[in-house]
């Protein structure tokens, strides 16, 4: 078993909530200080144990983009030497800044998670998520560099070039979202490649898959499979070490969570840039405090469905307003309509009516193959769109 | 956990210093608390020991409830406080302020041959007067006496201060060495970097309570650290 930081990993309870008091004290007296929006509205509040946390206000992420895009940093930008960018509700824009020790903490969290995976020194590590997990990409290369496994610091577009990649570098280790992950095995397949000719070692996908897409991808890469699970405001990778039970323990040093209504409420205990008290992620999940056969301490938890019709297509998130948003500025303006998904389909069914095809003189064809450029310009998205009798 | 202390308040007459304040030290490391002039470090090390009564919250050493014991029985426990100031007996000889130092100790005149092994420049002076020490003499005199206790835990009440720069060297040098004794430290200091270079973690004290803490090597980082304590350009809030 490989446990990166053993100290607090598997600190036993006491001192773990002892540690989560001290710090949550620590967060608040500075968040009264550094943050105008949270000192209004945590006036006076305070907390003498992890029971009183109940009382303190929600941090939403609508909060979060109404902040943007620097409202609720709690340094000037001139201490912070990171930024990325994160979908916030309704696909409106919130930034991340992360100061130095943030990011040496980025970097601890996720060895923490490649360390579990079984991940050394000797790996040669590929990281391989596309555009749309840049932010991740940066975490995982962190957390690599900190095992000290050679990362081979490309990311191919193509699958060809990635094949070619695997074959000549000869990584042990390919960090990856599942979808890519399920298209490569199966490009190796048509091509009759047999996976065992590559050195891969172990996979690591980017988000938390189902049991028969991990066995897809086990047995079409030859390669264990292990998962991730992280949000983009909290940290991802590094909320969470999947361990060798196969369990989500939160990094609970870092992170307090919560269950409120069946949604998951985190708290960043350490965060220095962006700390953020008693966030709703929108996301439902269980959360259990129990033994695990691993030996860490953080609490298991068991990450479910959004809450707030966020959508995943491809590795690309969206939400039906963004899609309005796009469909506002076509013939499909004002139209209802209504997402459809499945693994390999998206399909943006709208209702039909006379003005949608005001302006053509040909066929359907024009109005329906311009939503879908426009929604794969704007958003990324690979869309079907089709146009269905409204309902009555 | 050695020490565990959580919502202490503690003050003078009617004024509150220390507002709930909670911290830990684990067996073997070096806490540092750090904090400008008035914070509350010394009056929190206070009422941990008993000199000052605490007026709400707990103090567990080893897992038992100190809180409210005279200050005399934590010796017994193995937690000893090196006040501010250093405050050797002046009018006793070295050997006597060690013998002091270890009056409840049975084995002391086997202790005081340890504690003279380690610091032989007292072995030398071990019949001249406190008082006629020299100021870096004097701290090594009273982190001597201390170890005739044979603690535990060591509280440490800003024993650079005072120090001409070149002793305060040798004192954090004398302090790390503590590790390799077993004793565990907590250190009150108004010296950052010093602190922060010696100590596995350390807690940032303002205005009666904590604001930070973490792992000493991280706290260097912190820009509101580099900005009160360890001399960087002035201080600057984010309003959004």
């Amino acid at each position: 078993m490989n446990i990166f930081d053993r100290r607090y990993e598997t600190m036993p309870r006491p001192e773990l909530e002892q540690l989560q008091l001290e710090r949550l004290q620590a967060l608040l007296a500075r968040l009264r200080r550094n943050v105008r929006r949270y000192r209004e509205s945590l006036a006076d509040l305070r907390v003498e144990s992890l029971d009183d946390l109940a009382r303190l206000p929600f941090t939403t992420p609508e909060t979060l983009a109404d902040a943007f895009p620097y409202g609720l940093f709690a340094f000037p930008l001139r201490e912070i030497i990171r930024l990325h960018s994160a979908v916030g509700p309704e696909g409106r824009p919130m930034v991340i800044g992360h100061t130095r020790n943030d990011l040496t903490q980025w970097s601890r969290l996720a060895a923490r998670q490649l360390a579990a995976a079984g991940m050394t020194a000797n790996d040669v590590i590929q990281i391989s998520l596309g555009r749309a997990a840049t932010a991740a990409a940066s975490g995982y290369l962190l957390g690599a560099e900190l095992i000290e496994a050679s990362v081979i610091a490309e990311d191919p577009l193509h699958l060809d070039y990635q094949l070619a990649m695997l074959q000549n570098y000869r990584p042990t280790v390919l960090i990856t979202t599942p979808t890519h992950a399920v298209d490569f095995a199966r490009c190796l397949e048509q091509r009759r490649i047999d996976p065992q000719s590559l050195h891969l070692r172990s996979v690591l996908l980017s988000r938390n898959v189902n049991p028969q897409i991990r066995e897809q991808v086990a047995s079409g890469l030859f390669a264990s499979v292990r998962c991730t699970f992280g949000l983009g405001e909290i940290l991802d990778p590094g909320l969470c070490v999947e361990c060798e039970a196969g369990q989500f323990h939160i990094n609970e040093d870092q992170f307090l969570p919560e269950i409120c209504d069946g949604e998951l409420i985190i708290t960043t205990l350490a965060r220095e840039a962006l700390p953020l008290l008693r966030y709703r992620t929108r996301l439902a999940a269980g959360l259990r405090r129990e033994k695990c056969s691993c030996g860490r301490t953080g609490a298991l938890v068991e990450p479910g469905h959004r809450l707030d019709r966020q959508f995943r297509f491809r590795e690309i998130t969206f939400y039906e307003a963004q899609i309005a948003h796009v469909l506002a500025q076509t013939p499909a303006a004002g139209h209802r309509f209504e997402v459809q998904l499945t693994e390999t389909q998206l399909t943006i069914a709208i209702e039909i009516s006379q003005d949608l095809f005001a302006n053509t003189l040909t066929s359907a064809e024009n109005p329906r193959r311009q939503i879908e450029l426009e929604l794969l310009a704007r958003l990324g998205l690979e869309a079907e769109v089709r146009f269905v009798e409204p309902k009555r | 956990m050695l020490l565990q202390v959580r919502n202490l308040r503690c003050g003078y007459g009617s004024l509150e210093v220390v507002h709930g304040v909670s911290l830990h030290v684990a067996a073997g490391e070096i806490v540092g608390l750090l904090g400008a002039n008035g914070a509350g470090k010394s009056s929190l090390l206070k009422a941990i020991v008993g000199l000052l009564p605490a007026w709400a919250g707990s103090i567990c050493l080893e897992g038992r409830q100190t809180r409210g014991q005279p200050a005399w029985r934590c010796i017994s426990n193995s937690l000893v406080l090196v006040p501010e100031g250093k405050m050797i007996f002046a009018d006793m000889t070295v050997r006597e302020n060690l013998l002091m130092g270890g009056y409840h100790n049975p084995d002391r005149n086997l202790q005081l041959e340890l504690v003279l092994q380690r610091y032989p420049p007292l072995a030398e002076r071990l019949h001249q007067l406190g008082g006629t020490l020299s100021g870096g003499e004097q701290q090594m005199l009273a982190l001597a006496r201390a170890l005739m206790a044979r603690p535990k835990i060591l509280l440490l009440d800003e024993p650079s201060m005072g120090l001409a720069p070149r002793l305060v060297d040798e004192m954090f040098a004398e302090i790390l060495k503590m590790k390799d004794l077993g004793v565990t430290v907590l250190l009150v200091e108004q010296n950052a970097m010093a602190t922060l270079r010696i100590a596995d973690r350390a807690y940032v004290m303002e205005t009666g309570e904590i604001t930070l803490e973490g792992q000493a090597a991280d706290l260097l980082h912190n820009p509101e650290v580099k900005r009160a304590y360890l001399g960087a350009a002035g201080r600057e809030g984010w309003e959004g």
